[in-house]
């Protein structure tokens, strides 16, 4: 007994600080969230979009942390299109990308100007409600949808094909408006695909007679488990009992194969796990959040790079305002009678309004938040046009407040009769988890009626959930697509944004003023339509902004090559791949 | 003997039967809505829910709901299970052959070291190897299995990298996933063995250490004890006071005599124990990384994935008619009085 207990502590004192890179050619990123879907044209989440960037590739890119219009370098397209060198038009409607050659995809076939062409038509007709469509839609087309009515609208397939064309190796595209953010986006989305393999794979064929078969189509309907991308890495493995998915190198891969051969994004929900692996070199990086920076500052080789500000909202707090009651244990009885709350039930002002005076901000900052995060005050991040720093958070914590506006609410009869309700927040999200917890409590002490269940899900069933609309209440977080305040402004408050579709919120002024305020070429003029954006999102209070700061990376110190990308989706815990390698 | 196995066995149908009835009873509390999620195959229609409610009768008399539903479970058929992203059969398949290999692996070693330990307690009572194995059985039976399992984590994997977590390292999962390996049995150490992959299989035993160490340590506890307890009670009869008067030899009275009939509540113990273990332990799974179905069963009761909990249950519930059974079977081979009685 002895013998074994010298032994082991003679192994503990033993086992060397420093190490040898473990795994050289092998990239393991531990996370809390397994991935949505992987087709392009339809995953709108930073887990599935960071996988999906590492496959699939883009006309451009932004390969720096710069965001500026000259930033942008080439990816697909061969040059970046600008007034200067002719690429766009003198009125700013046509940009003509010169499409390279030379470049194969994973199953082998070479990438032509039909194939990107096909993508971009695929991108905008398949749109599905609240997807990314609607990035190219407004910019190429004007519309926001490709739907009037909940049917394809019926010139809209002609005219994305007229907007779209081929001229010899160039592909050229007219927009309906000038743009400006319009190459920003084509540097995050509209993934170039092989026409010839997504047909083969049950996809749209290309033909505009046969778009509308493939418009809004569910998510199994979708390339969500198959990739065949010219990216520098290809899809291997998706294993839904590991959590885990597997990509390797494409070696031949245009800019010469990445110094990594294989990338394991894994799905590990424990932090003390995650944790341990970061730290026998299991792990290369991981996902963490600020409520546990402590617990990694200082093990030994493990780097942390601290205070990286995204263009982002962090977290916000979102209502359904029509919440989905099919089937849906979340809302209990699906009435106002004490033992479950209808499915409008956040369509009542005090509701959201008593909700959202009953989070601690302060509190919630200091704690949860290592203090490196603040309320923030709309939804604007600092440096966009409309943001205004003198703007104060709408709400605070007044659980006085609270029991006011829940005494109003539905006339008195919440008060009276009580609710039962679940919150839902991510797998792996303290955060959330948290703030879940948070308004358990103070909810509940208002009135012994009043019971709030605090339930998990995992991240891609969270997503679907939500989209759906059968979370009464959901935390979200938003990183820009592109440096633009439209980008701000049409997923949290136009009808068609992500955010309103998820939360069936609609609000005919909001979107006037969001179309208004991107045909606008006056700064000034937009900064004031985006104030009055932010007045009116502060007064309905379809969200709440809970919190913002900043984020960090921990990583093995012998994970070289990082690059703070603040579009690339899941930074900074995600990575670009390409750009790593392991050395001492 | 004969006889009564068959008889036993013939009751399991019946068992089973009650069993269904009594979770189909179960889901009644629940809307036509959320029973609709059974008879999901493919999550498309997951927004067809009335259509679903129509065809399949949701709102008519439970007997004919009953019916329906059976039908549908002998075929396997168990609905679409949004946790594992897979249909329930399906999940099942998946995650139950890594919580069979950690039973294995776990179970009898637990029997092995609770009897022994609790046999040597009983006949060295108050002496030093009983204050040691009532310190293993209190420390056991008081330590929270996610405390000793993140303890053990941390020493020897944080510490001294010597067992990861997970199912099986990167070179294995590569080669699981290869051409040319073949799945037997679904059981990694013996897929390993049957390919000729040493070092796999010594990967996959490795990562099995520290999640069996964890469930050894909590099991162990109160196996010692009720063998301690048992074997008391049996040394201090008069049967055994005869045997040693006869002159047998100690070994002989306390393996032959006392502990033979010190068995009968093991059996029924460690058949409680060799259910709690196939249905697999969440917290071990979870801090240990392992893909069990203890996993994925609270994983589809947080989400309310109906077909999921049912899935788990019907197979938990299945597993204990098993372990009941093979229980009945070994109280006969322990005590010739029941199969008398019989």
């Amino acid at each position: 007994m002895n013998c074994m207990q010298n032994a082991i502590v003679l192994a503990i004192l033993a086992v060397p600080a420093g190490a040898a890179v473990k795994n050289p050619d092998t990239y393991t990123y531990l996370t809390i969230g397994d991935v949505d879907n992987l087709d392009p044209a339809w995953a709108y989440d930073t887990s599935s979009q960071h996988v999906i960037q590492n496959v699939y590739e883009h006309l451009l890119s932004f390969p720096g942390t710069g965001l500026r219009a000259e930033d942008l370098a080439p990816r697909i397209a061969t040059r970046v299109p600008s007034r200067a060198n002719g690429l766009i038009s003198a009125d700013g409607l046509t940009y003509r990308f010169p499409i390279r050659q030379g470049v194969k995809f994973h199953d082998g076939s070479a990438l032509t100007p039909q194939d990107v062409r096909y993508s971009l038509l695929r991108f905008m007709l398949l749109d599905r409600a609240g997807g990314p469509s609607s990035l190219l839609l407004e910019p190429i087309l004007g519309a926001v949808s490709t739907r009037r009515n909940g049917a394809l609208s019926p010139d809209i397939a002609a005219q994305a094909f007229a907007a779209v064309t081929v001229e010899g190796g160039t592909v050229v595209v007219r927009l309906d408006r000038p743009f400006t953010p319009f190459l920003s986006v084509l540097a995050s989305f509209g993934a170039v695909m092989s026409q010839s393999w997504c047909t083969a794979n049950g996809q749209w064929d290309g033909r505009p007679e046969t778009a509308a078969r493939f418009n809004d189509p569910r998510r199994e309907g979708t390339l969500g488990a198959r990739m065949n991308g010219t990216g520098p890495f290809r899809l291997d493995r998706l294993d839904p009992v590991l959590k885990q998915i597997t990509l390797k190198r494409h070696d031949a891969y245009w800019r010469g194969p990445a110094r990594l051969k294989t990338i394991l994004v894994k799905t590990v929900d424990e932090f003390a796990t995650r944790k341990l692996m970061l730290e026998a070199g299991d792990a290369d990086s991981i996902y963490e959040r600020q409520s546990n920076f402590s617990q990694l500052q200082g093990l030994p080789e493990v780097r942390i790079i601290d205070d990286l500000h995204g263009l982002e909202r962090m977290e916000v707090l979102f209502f359904t305002f029509k919440i989905n009651p099919s089937a849906n244990g979340n809302i209990g009885s699906g009435r106002l009678d004490g033992h479950g709350i209808p499915p409008d039930f956040f369509s009542d002002r005090d509701a959201r309004e008593a909700f959202a005076a009953s989070i601690d901000y302060e509190g919630f900052s200091r704690d949860v938040g290592r203090g490196r995060t603040s309320q923030s005050a709309g939804f604007l991040p600092p440096g966009l046009t409309g943001y205004d720093p003198a703007r104060c958070p709408r709400h605070r914590f007044d659980l006085a407040e609270a029991k006011t506006r829940l005494q109003k609410a539905w006339g008195g009869k919440v008060w009276d009769k009580g609710f039962h309700a679940a919150l839902v927040f991510n797998a792996g999200s303290i955060e959330a988890q948290a703030l879940c917890q948070m308004l358990k409590k103070n909810i509940e002490s208002l009135n012994p009626k009043f019971r709030l269940d605090v339930r998990m899900l995992q991240w891609s069933s969270y997503v679907e959930q939500s989209r759906q609309r059968k979370l009464p209440i959901f935390l979200g977080a938003w990183q820009a697509d592109y440096p633009d305040a439209h980008n701000f402004a049409f997923p949290f408050l136009h009808s068609a944004g992500y955010f309103p579709t998820k939360q069936g919120f609609s609000d005919p002024a909001a979107d006037r003023l969001i179309e208004e305020a991107v045909a606008t070429l006056d700064e000034t003029r937009r900064a004031a339509l985006y104030g009055r954006l932010e007045d009116l999102a502060a007064e309905q209070t379809p969200f709440v902004p809970v919190f913002d700061g900043t984020r960090y990376r921990a990583q093995r110190s012998w994970v070289k090559g990082f690059v703070f990308k603040p579009t690339f989706p899941a930074m900074p815990y995600a990575s670009d791949y390409y750009d790593l390698y392991k050395a001492e | 003997m004969l006889k009564y196995v068959l008889k036993r066995l013939a009751f399991l149908p019946l068992v089973m039967a009650g069993v269904t009835l009594l979770l189909f009873a179960c889901l009644q509390f629940l809307s036509p809505e959320m029973r609709a999620s059974l008879y999901v195959r493919d999550p498309r229609q997951l927004n067809q829910m009335e259509a679903i409610i129509e065809k399949y009768g949701l709102r008519k008399p439970m007997p004919v709901q009953y019916g329906r539903w059976l039908k549908q479970v002998a075929r396997g058929d168990l609905g679409y299970s949004e946790t594992a992203k897979m249909p329930v059969s399906e999940a099942i398949g998946a995650f139950f052959p890594a919580t069979f290999e950690l039973t294995l692996v776990t179970f009898f070693p637990i029997l092995a070291v609770g009897v022994a330990l609790g046999v040597l307690s009983a006949v060295y009572k108050d002496r030093f190897l009983d204050h040691a194995s009532r310190f293993i059985a209190v420390t056991g039976y008081s330590l929270p299995s996610f405390v000793l399992g993140l303890a053990l984590l941390m020493v020897f994997y944080g510490r001294l990298h010597w067992f990861p977590p997970g199912r099986y390292g990167l070179e294995t999962d590569l080669l699981v996933h290869g051409a040319g390996f073949r799945h037997w049995t679904g059981l990694l150490t013996l897929d390993c063995l049957l390919n000729g992959r040493w070092s796999a299989f010594a990967d996959v035993v490795k990562h099995l250490v520290l999640p069996a160490c964890t469930l050894l340590y909590i099991s162990v506890a109160l196996l010692l004890r009720i063998t301690r307890s048992s074997m008391l009670e049996e040394l201090s009869k008069d049967y055994v006071r005869t045997a040693r008067a006869k002159g047998l030899p100690e070994r002989a009275v306390i393996l032959k005599h006392a502990l033979r009939n010190a068995l009968i509540p093991l059996v029924t113990l460690s058949s409680r124990l060799s259910i709690g273990l196939l249905g697999g332990d969440v917290i071990t799974e979870t801090i240990f990384d392992f893909p069990g179905i203890g996993r994925w069963g609270v994983q589809a009761a947080q989400q309310l994935d109906i077909p999921g909990v049912l899935g788990s249950t019907l197979l938990a519930a299945g597993l204990f008619v098993l372990a009941n059974l093979v229980a009945d079977l070994l109280y006969a081979v322990v005590d010739p009085r029941i199969r008398v009685g019989s």
